[in-house]
């Protein structure tokens, strides 16, 4: 019994809580997927590399001597950027086109590839390290955890309530949500749908950007990176109901949860497997996820 | 107007024709097909390897080439994944005809290619693979490996813990294949058989992200050393962040596979690598001219310190050279006899080719890391090393 309870303290929370803060950045990922999806009806598969382009960014910004407070503004709003310029320039022309799903889909599937090629000529194949603003380590009844992650866990779920606030309790949340179930009404209001779009891109991307920083210096900047975590994010985006906020961060904590404890008993590999073992059965029994769309609640 | 591209027509097609006429006269050149991980986790190795053997051909066509015939190199990106490495290997033997391949790292890619190197005739050589069962159980008649495998590796880094180790209690990571599964059981049986304790095994997936999993795992078993078989980025990972979760102190001794820490990764480690323990067949201080005259011109080639990788893979050309010059060409039979009793000089002294597993006879040191440095701090004879050959099918 007590042997069984050591191997909980020492082994199963610890994991737990760990993949509680990989969970909550997993949901920031999540989070713009499924705006993008719930307003557009696009399903971005590009987002990953702006995930990995905030990673890039940061290493960059650091590297020129800029601090990490700095990289930590500075990155979310510059890969946001990015995302607008992909909505202005690539995702709109294509919007009043019967097929946009399916054409906005092969275009963001290019623009992934491209991304990805572009960061391997730019920094290389190498994995670099992001140098961590703080080391140290705390420990709450023998359960350590670094304090970098504390803090990634702290502006994570900061960046979440900021997400929902803006989206539920402000006059830009309140158009949005309007746009994601009539956009012709809110245009007749006189509000320019194509600044909606092109805010709902910003946001969302810069969400992903900020991921990048934060996770930069835990798992390292590789060019496949965003590829890695997309798929995942996409499990996440399913399993809460495409264009559900509260539902992509539930299941972001969920499958997070799945993943993590799961690799305590089966091979890793198997564990991601689990996952989306997971995705199918919320897809068998509730297909349009576990939460309803942006707008819809 | 006429005139002039006509002129222009005629100076192109007179700078072609003697283009054409030049490489016609000139030697055909013996095609060298190097499959090697040029992106992804082992990327950093791949890089020296391709370092090695640039510096290598450069000098020996400099000097004349093989019989007046120069070496040419034909890179293809493996990604450290075996299926790709079939094909890619595939592609250079069918459409680029070369005549020999080398550069796999990942040890599940070796033995692949090496099976399509011998459908196809020719002769593949690993410089960097360490999986026993390359010239063990799965050994091949058209394979060879010119660098030390697992058990070497083990055998010299074992005895060398657990003489000048006090704590007793080891504790193992590998990457879950071929490669880490063989070097972690080889580290394990010479651990157990010189009195140290199993505590604990971990085996992530190659390519891994996150360690964080093991972390719990490896503060229960409190282990005295850890040994790991990771690789590239990997071991990036893995230390860093087990430095990140306060594991690593003074009290713990890190040890392992002699391509988890090198030159390539070490400085994206940012200290966590230090104190590093490996036994390989290479290190960059030792103190012979041959070592000395590699590493300058290496340094000077590349800025950069070469490692095992781009040593043993600098050594295989002037191995290449000598057998080509005996076998008087690249015909399977003529060149694999030739290659069979080879002795040959590389930068770390005379490497033997065994004849009956294709495995080579190398001299180990044990290594540690200092600051970004090796540090020699122990030597093991090849031939003690090197145990008994269990190649069975030639």
């Amino acid at each position: 019994m007590e042997e069984l309870l050591g191997y909980l303290h020492v082994v199963v929370l610890p994991q737990v809580v760990d993949a509680l803060i990989i969970g909550v950045a997993l949901a920031l990922v999540a989070l713009g997927l499924t705006m993008i999806f719930g307003l557009l009806d696009v399903i971005n598969l590009a987002h990953g590399d702006l995930y990995m382009l905030g990673g890039y960014a940061a290493f960059t910004l650091l590297g020129w001597g800029a601090g990490y407070w700095s990289a930590l503004v500075l990155v979310p709003i510059l890969v946001g950027i990015v995302g607008w310029g992909l909505e202005e320039l690539g995702i709109r022309p294509l919007l009043p086109r019967a097929d946009r799903a399916i054409v906005t889909l092969l275009l963001t599937f290019g623009v992934s590839l491209i991304l990805r090629d572009v960061a391997q000529v730019v920094w290389g194949t190498e994995t670099y390290a992001v140098a961590a603003p703080f080391t140290g380590i705390a420990s709450f009844a023998d359960v350590f955890v670094p304090t970098y992650r504390i803090f990634v866990f702290g502006v994570g779920v900061a960046a979440i309530f900021a997400t929902w606030w803006l989206l539920y309790r402000t006059r830009i949340g309140a158009v949005l949500r309007a746009t994601a179930v009539d956009p012709p009404m809110v245009a007749s209001f006189g509000i320019p749908i194509r600044w909606v779009y092109g805010f709902t891109f910003l946001y969302g991307c810069g969400l992903a950007g900020l991921a990048g920083v934060l996770l930069g210096p835990i798992y390292a900047v590789f060019p496949t990176m965003g590829h890695d975590f997309l798929v995942m994010a996409f499990a996440v985006v399913i399993v809460g109901g495409m264009g559900s906020v509260i539902g992509a961060v539930v299941a972001a904590l969920l499958l997070a949860q799945v993943q993590g404890l799961a690799s305590l008993w089966i091979p890793p590999v198997w564990a991601e497997t689990l996952v989306y073992g997971v995705m199918l059965l919320v897809l068998v029994a509730r297909p349009a996820g576990l939460f309803n769309r942006l707008g819809e609640a | 107007m006429l005139r002039t591209s006509t002129l222009l027509c005629s100076v192109a097609i007179v700078a072609l024709a003697s283009g054409l006429g030049l490489n016609a006269y000139a030697a055909d050149p013996i095609k060298v097909g190097i499959v090697t991980p040029l992106s992804g986790s082992y990327a950093p190795i791949g890089k020296q390897v391709r370092w090695g053997a640039e510096l290598a051909v450069k000098e020996i066509n400099a000097a004349g080439g093989v019989n007046g015939r120069p070496f040419e190199l034909l890179f293809e990106d493996e990604e450290a994944n075996p299926p790709v490495a079939v094909r890619k290997s595939e592609k250079l033997l069918q459409q680029d005809k070369v005549d020999l391949l080398t550069g796999t790292v990942n040890s599940g890619s070796t033995l692949a290619v090496g099976q399509v190197a011998e459908r196809n005739n020719r002769i593949l050589v690993t410089t960097v693979s360490y999986a026993p069962s390359i010239t063990g159980a799965q050994c091949n008649p058209n394979v060879f490996r010119v660098n030390a495998n697992a058990f070497m590796q083990s055998n010299a880094l074992t005895s060398w813990l657990t003489k000048n180790v006090s704590g007793k209690r080891y504790f193992f990571i590998g990457p879950d294949y071929e490669m880490g599964r063989s070097t972690v059981s080889a580290f394990q049986d010479d651990i157990k058989r010189l009195g140290g304790t199993d505590v604990g095994s971990a085996y992530p997936p190659l390519g891994a992200k996150d360690f964080t999993t093991y972390v719990g795992q490896i503060r229960a078993a409190r282990p005295d050393v850890i040994m790991t078989a990771t690789a590239g980025n990997d071991t990036v990972r893995l230390l860093t962040q087990l430095k990140e979760y306060g594991i690593l102190s003074n009290k713990l001794t890190l040890a392992g596979a002699a391509g988890a820490v090198t030159q390539e990764n070490i400085g994206a480690m940012g200290g966590a690598g230090e104190g590093f323990l490996s036994a390989a067949g290479y290190s960059i201080d030792i103190d012979t001219p041959a070592n000395k005259k590699f590493v300058t011109a290496f340094k000077k080639e590349f800025q950069s310190d070469p490692d095992l990788f781009a040593a043993d893979t600098y050594g295989l050309f002037y191995l290449f050279k000598q057998a080509i010059e005996k076998a008087g060409g690249t015909e399977e039979q003529k060149l694999r006899a030739a290659m069979e009793d080879a002795s040959w000089e590389t930068p770390q002294g005379t490497k033997k080719m065994r004849k009956g597993d294709h495995q080579a006879i190398v001299d180990m040191v044990v290594v540690k890391v200092n600051g970004s440095d090796f540090q020699t701090v122990g030597k093991v004879p090849g031939a003690e090393a090197v145990g008994p050959d269990k190649c069975e099918k030639f």
